[in-house]
């Protein structure tokens, strides 16, 4: 899966009809009334540059009529962790939901101009089959969500739908999506428990492992730890480490520590804007911008 | 005023100006008039609950004398004489079914004509005449005992209704004008020596009934096809059954005693089991709620079979799929649906939904259909299509607040899986809200089972255990209702008699039926209820 070209996606018999990409862009404004801080150029690829897996280009995002998303550029590199910091309110998660569309979940949402491309796919194509999207592209939430279903079930959730049944198979995705979470020696004895029976950490450890099981190539991560107490966050962060080798991560995060402990690359966003990005130790030690020097010093945000 | 405690104490009473009426300040006020209309509902559901009870119970005690009587006069021994000839009266019905399959076979399948077919069967009606002019002599016998029971129990009831006559007297002061009332004491065993005398009569009766049968068989003509040859065989076979059953009838004539004491429990028995709900009889009144209570289940079944799927169906396309313009177009209108006074609901089952049924079950292309065509316009059919109509709303609602208490992040945490929406709604919504949608399914039953209207109009309100043999064809006869016996029998009863606490004690049936009901619902949407952490 994980060498799959992403043309498949465009081959599915099941492409559905958003019309989001061929939307005329809509007249509104954004809807604060704050003047935009002064930008300089968005330092959109840098320096260190590895093979590039998802690229933004130009992205306009709309809720209805108010503008979310101000012409985003932005190139994530596979296999690494790319982090998304910013006040409240600032479009990190929303951009992170347009990577799986999400957003598409949502009545009146729209990208009114520009691509998002993985590896060279545009994903809001007409020909793009959404749910060979989420496959590839995989998402852990804010809050740990695991279905009202056994362990187990949640686990294998994600291959029954793709009409796997296989009892051992399924036997061995679980114990290796498990490991993979760092959940296995703790839930191996009650596979067959509720899953909402686990700690609010093991809780999000299952929901991590529910995403891995299917192998996807992406992992999105929206604030994953913020409903964690420290050392449930400590346990996914350092999972976090471990998974970059096989998955590539992006991570929206309001805790500026995690974002500097975790990741490899750091996009800063504010009021709709992705303001800089850079590797991490740049932008924390050596911003270029004096927005982010303000925010990640903790004067502001 | 340097100092904190140079502030005057007196500044700081705050509450010093409020009004009090009757040593009630406003707030006090208030409290008494929510909490008195809280009182005063509690109230009412207290005596309404006692009403039924302490009118209902009486009911049983009545319905023991009921059922002595029963027997003391003699009703029970003329009965079993009676279920010997209803049991020849089936059998000949089983003979008017073969002459109609003869009649057919010559008509429609040798094309005869009618008058030629009748002719044909001439020996075959000979036959069919003799055997049920057997019958006569018992018959007879039975008609002349149904009198003298009847005479003896109406003797009785007289004596009866003097004795209370007496007592009220006695207890308005009037002592004179209650020696002045004169009672008939009504010594059973002599009165029924005139009804077990005739039992040498009766023997020899059935001995000879007996005869006559078999002679009547020996003259059964010969069939013209195997099958109806079959027909005929079955008929003699069931015959002899019937000859062997009169030992038996002769024992229990026999061993029968008027001073056989009654159970207690019968009178409960007789009610809850009692296949004959029978009233106003010059013979025996039954009151058993079997009937009923079929009636009333099979009449919701149907309902239930019909807006089950239609409401949580419904449900689940506005909740999951339906855009918001549908929504705000459809909900109302499924909501509006229990706007219809169930009366103009009745009155439509009524004028046309029953007689476009029956209209639709004569159509030739749908005679597949079992039960199609029917001659009846209200059945239970009728009754329950249009008793769907009134739980679809409640099943609705009910549903489709289960279905939004789901959890959006479940179906995100799906959705962000490759779940399609159909696999989405199929593997995690529906069965997340289940214990809500189940609960809205007993709802929309307790809805139905004590809707009255509508049944009363358009069941058929025949008091008969429905012909289950039928198969599902049972759906479209008519029957009667729990509800619809109280509403329409209520009011033309005598207050007090056992017919009036009868129908109370239905009324009783019915409030632990919806009781439980409503009980379960509960029950399973506390139990079920998913615990997001």
């Amino acid at each position: 899966m994980v060498t799959a070209p992403m043309t498949a996606l465009t081959t599915s018999a099941f492409a559905m009809d958003i019309g989001t990409s061929s939307a005329t862009p809509p007249t509104a404004r954004p809807v604060s009334t704050v003047p935009t801080p002064s930008v300089t150029a968005p330092t959109g690829t840098p320096a260190s540059a590895g093979p590039i897996l998802i690229d933004i280009e130009h992205v306009d995002f709309f809720y209805g009529p108010s503008q979310a998303l101000h012409d985003i550029n932005l190139k994530i590199e596979e296999k690494k962790v790319t982090a998304f910091i910013g006040p409240s309110g600032c479009g990190k998660s929303t951009l992170l939901r347009c990577l799986n569309r999400m957003n598409d979940l949502i009545d009146g949402t729209r990208v009114a101009k520009g691509q998002i491309k993985i590896r060279g796919v545009d994903i809001y194509e007409r020909s793009v089959d959404v749910i060979e999207l989420r496959k590839r592209v995989g998402m852990v939430f804010q809050k740990s969500n695991p279905f009202p279903k056994s362990i187990y079930e949640n686990v294998t959730y994600g291959l029954r739908l793709q009409g796997r049944s296989n009892k051992a198979d399924l036997d061995a995705v679980v114990e290796k999506s498990l490991r993979g979470a760092a959940l296995w020696d703790e839930v191996k004895d009650r596979l067959h428990t509720s899953g909402l029976g686990l700690s609010g950490g093991q809780q999000q450890r299952l929901c991590i492992a529910r995403a891995i099981a299917v192998e996807p190539e992406v992992i999105l991560m929206d604030e994953p730890c913020s409903a964690l107490d420290p050392i449930a966050t400590v346990k996914v962060e350092e999972l976090i480490q471990e998974l970059r080798t096989r998955f590539t991560i992006v991570i929206v995060t309001h805790n500026m520590q995690q974002a500097a402990r975790c990741s490899d690359k750091t996009a800063f966003f504010y009021m709709g804007k992705l303001i800089e990005y850079a590797d991490t130790r740049a932008i924390f030690m050596n911003p270029a911008n004096a927005q982010t020097e303000a925010y990640v010093s903790g004067r502001f945000g | 005023m340097d100092s904190p405690h140079s502030v005057p104490a007196s500044d700081f009473l705050v509450n010093n100006k409020r009004i009090r009426v009757l040593g009630l300040s406003f707030d006090d006020a208030v409290k008494i008039f929510f909490g008195g209309n809280a009182v005063v509902s509690v109230v009412v559901l207290a005596l309404i609950t006692y009403f039924l009870f302490q009118e209902g119970f009486g009911f049983f005690g009545q319905n023991h004398r009921n059922l002595l009587t029963y027997r003391q006069a003699g009703l029970e021994y003329v009965d079993f004489i009676r279920t010997q000839e209803s049991g020849h009266t089936a059998l000949t019905r089983y003979l008017s079914d073969l002459r109609l399959r003869q009649y057919n076979r010559l008509t429609i399948d040798q094309k005869q004509s009618s008058a030629a077919a009748n002719q044909s069967l001439a020996s075959f009606d000979a036959f069919a005449a003799q055997y049920g002019d057997a019958v006569e002599p018992i018959r007879g016998l039975v008609s002349d005992l149904t009198e003298q029971a009847t005479a003896i129990k109406t003797k009785f009831l007289i004596a009866e209704d003097k004795k209370v006559e007496r007592q009220q007297l006695l207890a308005a002061g009037k002592s004179a004008e209650a020696a002045a009332v004169k009672i008939e004491t009504v010594d059973f065993a002599t009165e029924l020596k005139v009804l077990t005398g005739t039992l040498p009569v009766y023997k020899e009766t059935s001995a000879e009934f007996a005869k006559r049968l078999d002679v009547a068989l020996t003259n059964a003509p010969a069939m013209p096809a195997p099958e109806l040859a079959a027909r005929l065989d079955r008929f003699r076979q069931l015959t002899r059954e019937y000859v062997a059953t009169f030992p038996a009838t002769t024992g229990s004539l026999e061993t029968w005693d008027y001073a056989r004491p009654v159970p207690w429990y019968q009178s409960f028995t007789a009610f809850l089991f009692g296949r004959e709900w029978l009233t106003a009889s010059f013979w025996q009144d039954w009151y058993g709620i079997v009937p009923l209570l079929i009636g009333s289940l099979m009449v919701s079944l149907v309902a239930l079979v019909i807006a089950v799927p239609l409401g949580v169906g419904s449900a689940i396309y506005i909740n999951q799929i339906a855009s918001m313009r549908e929504q705000r177009f459809i909900k109302p209108s499924i909501e509006f649906i229990s706007a219809f006074p169930s009366v103009v609901l009745g009155f439509f089952g009524i004028a046309v939904l029953g007689q476009f049924l029956r209209w639709l079950s004569q159509q030739p292309s749908l005679a597949w259909v079992p039960g199609f065509p029917f001659s009846e316009r209200l059945n239970i059919l009728t009754a329950g299509c249009l008793l769907a109509l009134i739980a679809i709303p409640t099943i609705f609602t009910l549903a489709e607040d289960a279905l939004q208490n789901v959890p959006k992040a479940f179906k995100e945490a799906s959705f962000a899986l490759g779940a399609s929406r159909l696999q989405t709604i199929i593997k995690i919504v529906v069965p997340a809200s289940l214990s809500g949608i189940i609960s809205a399914v007993l709802l929309g039953l307790g809805r139905v089972i004590g809707e009255t209207m509508v049944v009363l109009l358009c069941a058929g309100n025949r008091i008969a255990i429905p012909d289950f043999t039928a198969g599902l064809a049972v759906v479209t006869q008519p029957v009667h209702t729990m509800t619809g016996i109280i509403a329409q029998e209520m009011g033309e009863v005598v207050r007090g008699s056992i017919h009036y606490r009868a129908l109370f004690v239905v009324g009783i049936v019915l409030f632990f039926l919806s009781l439980a009901i409503n009980f379960i619902a509960q029950k399973i949407v506390r139990r079920y209820r998913i615990s997001i952490g």
